[in-house]
């Protein structure tokens, strides 16, 4: 019923159009990548799903970044700005649910332009890549990977959306974190599965044996910035 | 039997007191008017109800239940407009009213039955962020009494609205123990206001309560103690008076 609720909440905001928009305008990056110069990456060697990501998914992680960073705010901003969270909190309604649902709108939003990206890459590999084109089973795990990966990123802007009645600011802070997160390399593992930094890093580039141990740090990241909620959440009435 | 009791309840913010050791005693069915002018802490006390900020010291009852037994099993008894009303501003009256009707798991004839209580059938379709002052008003009055809660916490809720307005929602608020046998606590910083609606009234200032009990015993306890007694507003402006003189040669000393 939350999940429904959240949604409801979003109408006429257009969360659903900047979602489609954004995950398109991210797809649309390898197939223009592509279309400019073929001969670039269909010469090299390997299989084509690698070949593809290498290519492109720093630009398309970023701008998938940045939809979340967006969404997260737009979904609080909803909440704050005509003072309907109040409303909410004077309901019989768990705090948290709130959080919960919205992260559940999230997640499905993020899903939905990965799912589009991942539709991208699948064409491109069909249209340059017909003799070696990507298994099914090897995009799902890719993107699924990165749907993970993104998970610390969805709930720490989640979080400071939810601190932040006034959205520019909530919003200033996840592109500044955008930028920040781009700039960390990956020679330090851990450092480089941090918020807004893991989503940059692609599952045929991690060594097989630490791929478990990125999904595992991720998704505790996930579950400590939704406890930081939880804790917010009950410390906060005695301060207003 | 009393339906709101609160028992020394303090709500300080550092040095400042909101509230200092309230006693309050509302009994169930009756219409409790709070009054005090602004910032004395009616909309503070209000929110402790609700379990939107916790107290320093004392506590509160609600029907029985006390906040250390969880906000849920409270707010499920009580519907609220506290300080301006609060909405979507993107969703129409009617989506708003069945959010709050979703969460309390009300059938979906109650949206259409808040809102014609409140006058808004006609604007059921447009958008909140459309909606006049009076209408958010009203509608925030529709999303307190969908459900017919046995409790109603209103805070200032003929704020913004036109004096016909203002007469019919007296109307309805003076209507409502009657009709659905709920307690209304509601507060206002106009004794007129307060005159005409409630059957006790508790008058707070400075977080302190200054007087509680009818309006007879109020215009009693104003002639023993020497307030002016031909109109209630001056006799709680001398008393509102009074208390500002006394605190202020406290604080001198």
């Amino acid at each position: 019923m939350i999940l429904f609720l959240e949604q409801k909440k979003l109408h006429r905001t257009g969360y659903l159009p900047i979602f489609l928009a954004g995950g398109i305008l991210a797809a649309i990056v390898p197939l223009v990548n592509m279309a400019v110069r073929p001969d670039s990456f269909t010469g090299l060697s390997g299989r084509a799903f690698p070949i593809l990501m290498d290519a492109n998914w720093g630009m398309m992680a970023q701008l998938t970044i940045l939809l979340a960073v967006c969404g997260c705010c737009l979904i609080y901003h909803t909440e704050y700005a005509d003072k309907g969270d109040l409303k909410m909190n004077t309901l019989p309604i768990r705090q948290f649910s709130l959080f919960f649902g919205k992260f559940g709108i999230s997640l499905l939003s993020v899903t939905l332009a990965l799912l589009i990206q991942g539709a991208a890459l699948a064409l491109a590999c069909f249209h340059w890549f017909p003799d070696r084109c990507v298994s099914l089973k090897e995009l799902i795990q890719g993107m699924g990977f990165e749907l993970i990966l993104l998970l610390p990123t969805l709930t720490l802007m989640l979080f400071a959306a939810s601190l932040c009645q006034n959205m520019w600011i909530s919003l200033g802070i996840g592109v500044i974190l955008t930028f920040a997160g781009s700039m960390i390399h990956d020679e330090q593992l851990l450092l480089s599965l941090l918020p807004f930094a893991a989503p940059y890093r692609m599952l045929h580039a991690i060594p097989p044996e630490k791929a478990n141990l990125c999904l595992t740090f991720c998704a505790a990241q996930a579950f400590l910035f939704g406890a930081m909620e939880l804790i917010y959440l009950r410390i906060r009435r005695n301060f207003v | 039997m009393n339906m709101i009791e609160t028992v020394q309840l303090t709500k300080s913010y550092g040095n400042f007191t909101a509230v200092s050791d309230l006693n309050l005693h509302i009994p169930k069915g009756h219409i409790y008017g709070f009054l005090g002018p602004n910032g004395a802490g009616k909309s503070t006390t209000m929110k402790l109800f609700l379990g939107l900020t916790s107290p320093t010291s004392g506590y509160f009852t609600i029907d029985g239940k006390t906040l250390s037994s969880g906000r849920i099993p409270i707010l499920k008894k009580i519907g609220s407009l506290i300080e301006a009303p609060a909405f979507y501003g993107n969703l129409t009256g009617e989506e708003n009213l069945d959010i709050i009707r979703r969460i309390l798991k009300l059938p979906k004839s109650s949206v259409d039955d808040a809102l014609k209580l409140t006058g808004l059938t006609e604007y059921r379709k447009r958008q909140v962020k459309k909606y006049s002052l009076g209408m958010k008003q009203r509608l925030g009055l529709a999303g307190a009494l969908i459900g017919r809660p046995p409790i109603l916490i209103l805070d200032e809720p003929t704020n913004g609205l036109d004096p016909v307005g203002i007469h019919e929602i007296r109307t309805l608020i003076r209507s409502l123990p009657a009709q659905y046998d709920c307690t209304v606590l509601v507060s206002s910083h106009l004794l007129s206001e307060i005159e005409l609606l409630a059957d006790d009234v508790g008058i707070l200032n400075h977080g302190h309560l200054l007087f509680e009990g009818t309006m007879d015993a109020l215009r009693e306890y104003a002639f023993h103690a020497g307030y002016p007694t031909d109109n209630l507003e001056e006799t709680f402006l001398a008393m509102v008076q009074t208390d500002n003189a006394v605190r202020k040669r406290g604080e001198l000393r």
